[in-house]
């Protein structure tokens, strides 16, 4: 997407180290939501509830939505409806602009990201301030986050260091996470106290109540509320659930996936405005209501925003999130990419070897990798599968130098058109010798292809 | 193109965003799915309070079983020797140094030392406790660099699903469970306690038979 992007991904994979250590720590959390998970005799009880209960939710959207706004009115929230980013937007400068606020202290949200809020705001004179550990080191590098749950997990301690050395005057060259999050405590203690406003976004919106639930480890959203009298929360309209009852399904699985934690350290629960004070919500379309047409697509709408499939994922964890050319990267950043607008993310199809690891950590049971199987066959009769070959992106490239990492797409005629030329570049690495045996080597398949051996007819997937 | 764009603002008016949000899901989409049956008779644990214990642990909290007629307030001080500045609401908790539903705003409750609150009930499976607040300020769960929760040991349930059969707010609008301490691990992955939080949170386990 922009030149940051390419130029991230490209300082990512040059990092021969710190790729390496980004696949393996993501693995490690791979590993630590399987003993969780396992912990749980009836996890896959609890994986088909789950979806069962978003199909059921979004399908009867219009009923719930109603439902929710209805009570979150009737306990004195303001509800407000924003049909894409733009009048999100809007609505939330409004609000601000209304009651003089001059500071704005957030706590992580996707949709916000999604809607370019900040910059929108920021040029309009608010003091945005980003409260969730992760995403304030970003902010203040400027960058965007690679990971949803994991905001700055390609950096390095080091990095992070040099910054708050910087940023918030700490000790030179002490790098020591502890002391680095300390810091940040401190700084941001001063952030909540001195906001005039706080923003949440929501994991959960509870039809039956009108409850809005967030989920931290940090408790920042929950310090950023508890101070400011105005509290507004941005939700994206796929994040209701009928009730309590489903609600104690998600809250069992969200952060046994995304961290493998059993729970996170905070769940909160905002029904009320505190004493005295305001509490609006924005409920956000913004392209969604027009993926719940694109037939067996809508699955994409029942992430949780767990992260789970990027940790687990082959590609992601070799090329990090700014490979990625939609925000949100990994096998859900892929889907939701095609759903925001195919012509500009179809690049990122070809991040993946359709290994189906996604489909199998997945809480709610979203066939991600069927869904990238077929956007990549709905892009190809209609001669758009070029697109797949424009968007690639730096980093795309480099994947191509691991054959083991592409031997299921390999089979894919649209992808094979290009193998080669990216295959003159690069060596096969370690991660291919160790883990996995390519297919084919390199050499024998680019000679198999010079001499038009290989077989570029549709095969069946594996 | 400029009549079009003037009939599109008239639609606009017309219609307001909630109900053309509504109105397009009615005509999209396509299957009704519906709920599943969920039936949660998930019985896992045979001794609930030693799941509780074991998972709390496991996520950087402590628990402290109060033994039969022994003074909360003396393992509170116990616990916690260096806490100068001690909230509590709960008249018994005379080791508190001032009643935080006393302050005039939640900005004064800032440089508390540690915060004694009651929970009203523990998730065996995650270690959480349920608190539908129970203080005039719900800062004090956050802001006090330590936190006490009372929890009585009948009161622990098994999973999620038993707690949200029970759990209820009440006028204030705002309840959560908590469990452990504030943590992060955004810097390497490095779990550090007291993001933001409370930097340490001990369930005190009273039983009232
Ligand atoms: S199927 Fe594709 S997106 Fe999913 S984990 Fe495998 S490589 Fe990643
Ligand atoms: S698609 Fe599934 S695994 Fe991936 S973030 Fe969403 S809920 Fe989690």
């Amino acid at each position: 997407m922009s030149t940051q992007h390419a130029q991230e991904a490209a300082r990512f994979i040059a990092n021969k180290k710190q790729e390496q250590w980004h696949n393996e720590t993501l693995w490690q959390v791979r590993r630590k939501r399987d003993r969780l998970a396992m912990d749980i005799p009836e996890w896959e009880v609890l994986r088909e509830w789950a979806s069962g209960i978003k199909m059921h939710t979004l399908s009867h959207l219009d009923r719930y939505l109603e439902r929710f706004a209805a009570n979150a009115e009737a306990n004195g929230v303001k509800v407000h409806w924003a049909k894409d980013g733009e009048e999100h937007n809007e609505i939330v400068y409004g609000i601000l602009k209304e009651r003089g606020v001059k500071k704005l202290v957030k706590s992580k949200s996707m949709l916000t990201e999604e809607c370019h809020l900040n910059p929108f705001l920021i040029r309009k004179g608010i003091d945005v301030v980003e409260s969730d550990l992760g995403e304030r080191i970003l902010q203040f590098m400027d960058e965007p986050p690679s990971h949803i749950v994991m905001p700055a997990i390609h950096l390095k301690r080091e990095e992070i260091g040099e910054l708050f050395e910087e940023k918030l005057h700490t000790e030179k060259g002490n790098s020591d996470p502890a002391y680095l999050t300390h810091a940040a405590r401190q700084h941001l203690r001063n952030e909540f106290l001195t906001a005039d406003a706080a923003m949440t976004g929501a994991n959960f919106g509870v039809a039956d109540t009108g409850d809005i639930v967030v989920c931290t480890n940090e408790g920042n959203a929950d310090m950023g509320t508890s101070f400011a009298p105005l509290h507004i929360v941005s939700m994206g309209m796929e994040k209701l659930v009928p009730d309590y009852q489903a609600l104690g399904v998600f809250t069992r699985l969200l952060a046994r996936s995304a961290t493998g934690q059993p729970v996170t350290a905070y769940t909160s629960h905002y029904r009320k405005p505190r004493k005295g004070c305001e509490m609006h919500l924005v409920i956000v379309d913004n392209g969604r209501s027009r993926a719940m047409e694109m037939g067996d697509h809508i699955r994409t709408l029942k992430c949780i925003r767990c992260g789970a499939c990027m940790n687990t994922c082959p590609v992601y964890r070799r090329s990090g999130g700014y490979a990625y050319t939609y925000f949100i990267p990994g096998p859900i950043g892929i889907n939701l990419g095609m759903l925001r607008s195919a012509e500009t993310y179809a690049g990122n199809l070809s991040a993946c070897s359709l290994c189906c690891s996604c489909n199998n950590v997945c809480p709610v049971k979203i066939d991600l990798a069927d869904r990238i199987y077929a956007w990549r066959q709905s892009l190809d009769p209609i001669g758009k599968a070029d697109k797949i070959k424009k968007g690639i992106s730096k980093g795309m490239k480099y994947l191509f130098s691991h054959p083991s990492l592409y031997r299921t797409s390999l089979k894919l005629a649209p992808l094979l058109r290009y193998m080669p030329r990216f295959l003159l570049y690069n060596n096969l690495n370690s991660w291919g010798k160790g883990r996995e045996l390519p297919v084919f080597a390199k050499e024998s398949f680019t000679s198999m292809w010079k001499k038009g051996k290989v077989n570029t007819h549709k095969s069946k997937r594996s | 193109m400029e009549k079009r764009e003037g009939q599109h603002t008239q639609i606009k008016t017309v219609m307001s965003s909630k109900d053309e949000i509504l109105t397009r899901i009615r005509q999209t989409v396509r299957t009704r799915y519906d709920m599943p049956e969920i039936k949660p008779d998930f019985m896992a644990y045979g001794d609930k309070t030693a799941r509780f214990i074991e998972v709390s642990e496991s996520v950087g909290g402590r628990v402290v079983i109060a033994g039969k007629g022994e003074d909360i307030n003396d393992i509170i001080r116990s616990l916690y020797p260096a806490a100068k500045t001690i909230a509590s609401n709960i008249p018994e908790i005379t080791a508190a140094t001032f009643n935080p539903d006393e302050t005039e705003t939640p900005y004064a409750l800032d440089g508390t030392d540690l915060a004694v609150v009651r929970g009203e009930t523990g998730v065996a499976e995650n270690g959480a406790v349920w608190i539908a607040q129970n203080v005039k300020e719900k800062a004090l769960y956050f802001i006090a660099e330590y936190l006490v929760i009372l929890l009585d040991a009948e009161k622990i349930v098994h999973n999620m699903h038993e707690a949200y059969r029970q759990i209820q707010l009440n006028d204030y609008g705002f309840g959560l469970f908590i469990s452990g301490p504030s943590k992060t691990a955004d810097i390497e992955q490095a779990l550090v306690t007291g993001a933001h939080g409370a930097k340490g949170v001990t369930v005190i386990l009273t039983s009232t038979v």
